[in-house]
């Protein structure tokens, strides 16, 4: 029994490996023909390239660098620290500047001092200008401006300075001087474990923040760092917490509007809010009969549960005109005559601009949460099928796969509207919020599809997935500059 | 403790800057002082003005703070006698900064003040914009509020 099981299972693995050699071959037929050859960038506008490191990782490459500036310079490790944290970590901006004038690198470093510093007093013994207590010369360090002070004092002056949060910032004690002491200096002055480490971790902090190519997941109580040579607007995602954000300015991920324009846009969000807070009400009334509606999924054609009309939740209008092409609900009109108008007419035009984009904005960052409650419920309402026999577990998978891009989808086009709202008008802005709506129409289509899906007959839907997500990369295609 | 020893030896209690003076200190407690801010220049030269000021137990790694106790009519102090002075800001502080530096720095605000970054906005802007009326304000508020300047 034993020796047949034994023969079973080696004959199962034998036809694993067969199988992973077939597929090997098929992969390498694929390798060798024109796929490869296509630049990923091209095809993928938000195609991004990082690394997720780990803390020992981002050390061990800050220290190369450390490492290649000091022996290209001569000089210790830790004035080479001084010297890339003060210059964006660009080594060879540093050493073209050194070799033109080492003391100005020096000088505008804070490394040595800018008036050379006066002769040493050798007397044995001297008073420590700090707490002004007399001790024998050798309890006496300086920095480069050899402004002395006793052991003591340093320590007191590091821990203090450490425990407020200062690092690569901390400077010589003399009044006026702005020499920084590097990292030996202040290693050498700390005893106590706890301090030591507490300066390393801010020192750490301090070089990750000033390394263009390195960036803290702004995940909660996430320790990873992200790499990229990259330093643009794109879209990381940490492979520990799943955190997705802009790895230029470290926010929420905003294509295709830029890091200022959002910036702009959330604080603008934030100060109006008091106007715009009659928006988020969560209720409307049916425009044939009525009767009060609750939005309570992500699709915005909606359906009256009382008299079975079919209207737009945004613009109220019948969902009829949005099915073609005239669907133009996401474009705003703007009033042609607005310069003859008073100061109050453009004030409240003003008002009503912002709120048409305003609204957009908010309803769709609402219909992506509202979307997440409905994959819950898709998980139910596939255990029932599965549970009555329709379809298996796996044959109702692409729900899921159309859902997440759904999510994906209507992210962006969340993102269109502040784009949208800054741009000026012209024919740009028109062909803008063409794709913009041909998206929304698009989209729109594929979450009400979703919500109803009742086969495992999958072809209509994925035909749908297909067509959102390409209107989303062409619209990334012609507007996403970074 | 380094702040008592600092601030024993470095007294400037004898150190005879006419602009302050009549300090105080508690022999329980020396890192509580007060003392007198004897202006010369107008429109604060008709008063006088008593000021605290507190040294922190990590004096001198730490800056001392100073409060006026004596209302003045000054963009750079508020009503609470708040003021802000940047050689005691914590940013730019420097443990080897001796204190008749910072009264120095202090009574320098008082004759000249700074209306480019002003506690009290609505000073500051008065005093730009209209420094006659500052002047009359500020004169009026000295004689009704300030202490009496010693007689010498």
């Amino acid at each position: 029994m034993e020796e047949a099981m034994t023969s079973s299972q080696g004959g199962e693995s034998d036809m694993d490996y067969s199988d992973n050699e077939c597929y090997d071959e098929y992969y390498n037929i694929h390798d060798d023909s024109d796929i490869e050859q296509i630049d990923p960038r091209k095809i993928d506008p938000e195609y991004f390239e990082f690394r997720c490191l780990l803390e020992e990782e981002v050390d061990r490459l800050l220290n190369e660098t450390v490492e290649a500036l000091s022996s290209i310079l001569h000089i210790s490790p830790s004035l080479a620290k001084v010297l890339l944290y003060s210059h964006q970590w660009n080594v060879n901006e540093i050493t073209k500047k050194f070799r033109e004038n080492p003391t100005s690198v020096l000088v505008s470093s804070r490394i040595e001092p800018a008036t050379t510093p006066s002769s040493l007093l050798l007397t044995r013994y001297i008073i420590c200008p700090v707490c002004v207590t007399p001790q024998p010369l050798d309890k006496f360090y300086g920095l480069s401006c050899t402004h002395m002070f006793c052991k003591d004092c340093w320590t007191m002056h590091f821990e203090v300075q450490i425990n407020q949060g200062i690092s690569t910032g901390i400077a010589c004690m003399a009044r006026d001087c702005v020499v920084l002491a590097p990292e030996d200096f202040v290693l050498k002055h700390l005893q106590r474990p706890n301090m030591r480490e507490k300066y390393q971790q801010f020192c750490f902090q301090d070089y990750v923040k000033s390394h263009p190519e390195l960036r803290f997941c702004p995940g909660p109580n996430c320790s990873i760092v992200v790499h990229s040579c990259e330093m643009k607007a794109k879209r990381a995602t940490c492979t520990q917490c799943k955190t997705a954000f802009c790895f230029r300015c470290g926010c929420d991920y905003h294509a295709p509007t830029d890091c200022q324009v959002i910036k702009k846009w959330l604080t603008k969000c934030a100060d109006d809010s008091e106007t715009a807070n009659y928006i988020s009400a969560h209720t409307k009334d049916c425009p044939k009969c009525h009767i009060c509606i609750e939005k309570n999924g992500g699709c915005n054609h909606m359906q009256c549960y009382n008299c079975k009309h079919d209207f737009c939740w945004m613009c109220l209008g019948d969902w009829k005109s949005h099915g073609s092409e005239y669907y133009e609900c996401s474009r705003y009109r703007e009033n042609p005559n607005i310069a003859h108008e008073s100061v109050h007419a453009q004030a409240r035009e003003a008002l009503k601009k912002y709120l048409h984009y305003y609204e957009r904005w908010e309803n769709h960052s609402k219909s992506l949460k509202l979307e997440e409650q409905t994959l819950t419920n898709l998980k139910a309402r596939i255990n029932q099928k599965v549970m009555s026999g329709l379809g298996t577990w796996i044959d109702w998978q692409y729900l899921f796969t159309a859902a997440n891009l759904l999510a994906k989808c209507r992210y962006t086009l969340q993102y269109t509207y502040p784009y949208a709202y800054y741009m000026d008008a012209g024919p740009r802005k028109e062909l803008f919020e063409y794709q913009q709506a041909q998206l929304e129409a698009e989209i729109e289509n594929l979450s009400w599809k979703i919500e109803r899906a009742e086969t495992t007959d999958r072809g209509e839907l994925e035909n749908q997935m297909d067509i959102a997500e390409k209107r989303r990369t062409t619209l990334l295609k012609d507007f996403l500059d970074v | 403790m380094a702040a008592t020893r600092r601030l024993q030896k470095r007294d400037i209690r004898n150190s005879g800057l006419k602009s302050f003076r009549d300090i105080q200190v508690d022999e329980t407690n020396i890192l509580t002082w007060q003392g007198l801010i004897v202006p010369d220049n107008p429109p604060y030269n008709k008063g006088a003005f008593k000021i605290e000021i507190n040294f922190p137990a990590e004096y001198p790694f730490k800056p001392p703070k100073i409060n006026f106790k004596t209302k003045i009519y000054h963009p750079n102090i508020d009503e609470k006698g708040q003021v802000c002075l940047p050689i005691i800001s914590a940013e730019n502080w420097k443990p080897a900064t001796k204190t008749d530096q910072v009264i120095q720095a202090l009574v320098a605000l008082v004759n000249e003040p700074e209306p480019e970054h002003p506690l009290r906005a609505d000073l500051a802007e008065e005093y730009l914009k209209d420094k006659k009326k500052f002047t009359k304000n500020a004169e009026e508020y000295t004689k009704k509020h300030s202490e009496k300047r010693p007689a010498d």
